[in-house]
């Protein structure tokens, strides 16, 4: 009761100002593992057809980790949190998935540094920073069939909305609209990089399983800033 | 669309069945008689005919409720075929089997076709985990043990020849710099290993070892692949892996053909 009470003072205040803290972070790594937890078996059909089928159980695995131990934690600042979740990541969803989708989210979490709030301009400069750590690692340019086909539309999208004057809830929402038509973009490319390379033109006609991931990652960050609706 | 003209001395509607095949291997897998048309740039009467053909042949077939069509069952025979007939994969069956037990991971077996190495056997990592089949998969040789263990010990003009062609990243830990890459070669020549790094797939690594035959060449090369934490650790773990892998590769040598170690040479500083 008192913290339904306390969460919805904390969407009131998000609403006004515009600006977030780690309890906007906790919900949208809880959504995130909602998202894969749900999707686990599309992810692994998915992942099956041109990679090695185990991306939907590596990811709900490490997911529903970083949420245990998110759980354990209390009072670290928005920016820490998510550096801890990152680790759990890399260390727990294993495979490419790991690494990638975990030096992501350290990466924004470093960005966010330890302040103890930040408004949208702040997540869109981490959102940004974790792109660059996943392109870091995998050299991925839109088009080659990966995460980044999802993301960096999202992040365009993101950027676009709020130059317009939109808030970061409505820079979110953009954002996820943007991901999911990258998403479904994969289908029809022929894979340069990752496992799904290796099948040449095999590849093409197949949704990536890394993209799609990334579509729920969007969609649970929008639901997060639209005070968890 | 339409396919390129055909040269001097081919025969057209072969190279036409043969681009349907190419075709229906690709992801899309199955497509109407229009759509296959389209795509080569030929009349619909003529993808018929050519379809027919290929059909009483059994290489392709149609699926009898959407009338679309896919690749035929005669085509995994011809495929089978192709893996029956190479020699270094029949060889290899019970050295990667060994291999496999002996290090508890993954095996894989390729020889290099053009700028990539063809995976022509693979024994999955012995822990009843949930593993897919690579055989046919086709990796970029700069980027996998394998191809740098084989062009190591390839004929000088040869490994210079594909020092010259594009080295694309994988990815963020790809060798792409040819000058870098050359060094790597000569160091794989002197420790008879080659070591993958992440470069081919993030969070996987690979030590493999090349297989000679009778002449000293380099024909294929075989080694192990995994999760890079658990296969280049510090320490006596990789030391171990390294040492079966070039057993392996030295026994499977044998069986090729190969003569004494000193007879092969490898890539060496200019």
């Amino acid at each position: 009761m008192v913290a339904a009470v306390t969460e919805r003072a904390d969407n009131a205040r998000e609403r006004v100002f515009d600006v977030y803290d780690a309890t906007m972070i906790r919900r949208w790594v809880r959504g995130s593992a909602d998202e894969v937890a749900a999707n686990r078996d599309f992810l692994t059909q998915l992942d099956a057809a041109i990679g090695d089928a185990d991306h939907g159980i590596n990811m709900d695995r490490g997911f529903s980790a970083a949420v245990t131990d998110l759980d354990a934690t209390s009072d670290l600042p928005a920016g820490e949190l998510l550096i801890r979740v990152g680790g759990t990541l890399i260390y727990r969803v294993g495979g490419a998935a790991g690494p990638l989708f975990g030096t992501c989210l350290r990466r924004a979490g470093e960005a966010l540094g330890d302040a103890e709030s930040f408004d949208a301009e702040g997540l869109w400069k981490a959102l940004r920073s974790g792109l660059d750590g996943i392109q870091g690692l995998g050299a991925a340019e839109e088009g080659d069939k990966t995460i980044v086909d999802a993301y960096a539309p999202a992040l365009v999208a993101f950027e676009r909305e709020l130059r317009g004057g939109g808030d970061g809830a409505s820079a979110s929402r953009k954002a996820a609209e943007a991901a999911r038509e990258g998403m479904r973009a994969t289908v029809p490319m022929q894979a340069r990089k990752g496992r799904a390379s290796y099948l040449g033109p095999r590849s093409v006609g197949h949704q990536d399983p890394g993209a799609t991931s990334t579509s729920y990652l969007f969609a649970a960050l929008a639901r997060s800033l639209d005070g968890g609706r | 669309m339409t396919g390129p003209a055909p040269r001097k001395g081919m025969i057209q509607s072969v190279e036409r069945a043969s681009r349907i095949l190419k075709v229906l291997g690709t992801g899309t897998s199955r497509m109407g008689v229009t759509e296959i048309a389209d795509r080569l740039g030929l009349a619909k009467g003529t993808a018929y005919g050519l379809l027919r053909t290929l059909e009483a042949q059994e290489l392709v077939e149609q699926d009898p409720e959407t009338d679309k069509y896919r690749l035929g069952p005669a085509m995994l025979q011809l495929g089978n075929a192709f893996l029956d007939n190479h020699e270094l994969r029949a060889r290899s069956l019970l050295w990667a089997d060994s291999l496999a037990s002996r290090t508890g991971d993954a095996v894989r077996v390729g020889v290099l076709h053009g700028t990539n190495v063809l995976i022509v056997h693979h024994v999955f990592r012995p822990d009843n985990s949930v593993q897919i089949l690579e055989v046919g998969a086709s990796i970029p040789w700069h980027a996998c043990a394998l191809g740098k263990a084989i062009v190591a010990f390839l004929p000088e003009p040869s490994r210079r020849a594909l020092l010259g062609l594009e080295l694309a990243p994988l990815t963020g830990r790809t060798v792409t710099d040819p000058a870098v890459l050359e060094e790597v070669l000569v160091a794989v020549a002197a420790e008879g290993t080659a070591l993958e790094d992440e470069e081919a797939i993030v969070g996987e690594a690979e030590i493999a070892a090349p297989v000679f035959d009778d002449r000293g060449h380099s024909v294929g090369a075989i080694g192990v692949v995994g999760p890079v934490e658990r296969l280049l650790p510090e320490g006596r773990q990789a030391a171990a892996v390294i040492a079966a892998v070039r057993d392996t590769s030295r026994g499977l040598s044998r069986d090729m053909g190969a003569g004494r170690v000193g007879a092969r040479s490898g890539a060496t500083r200019r």
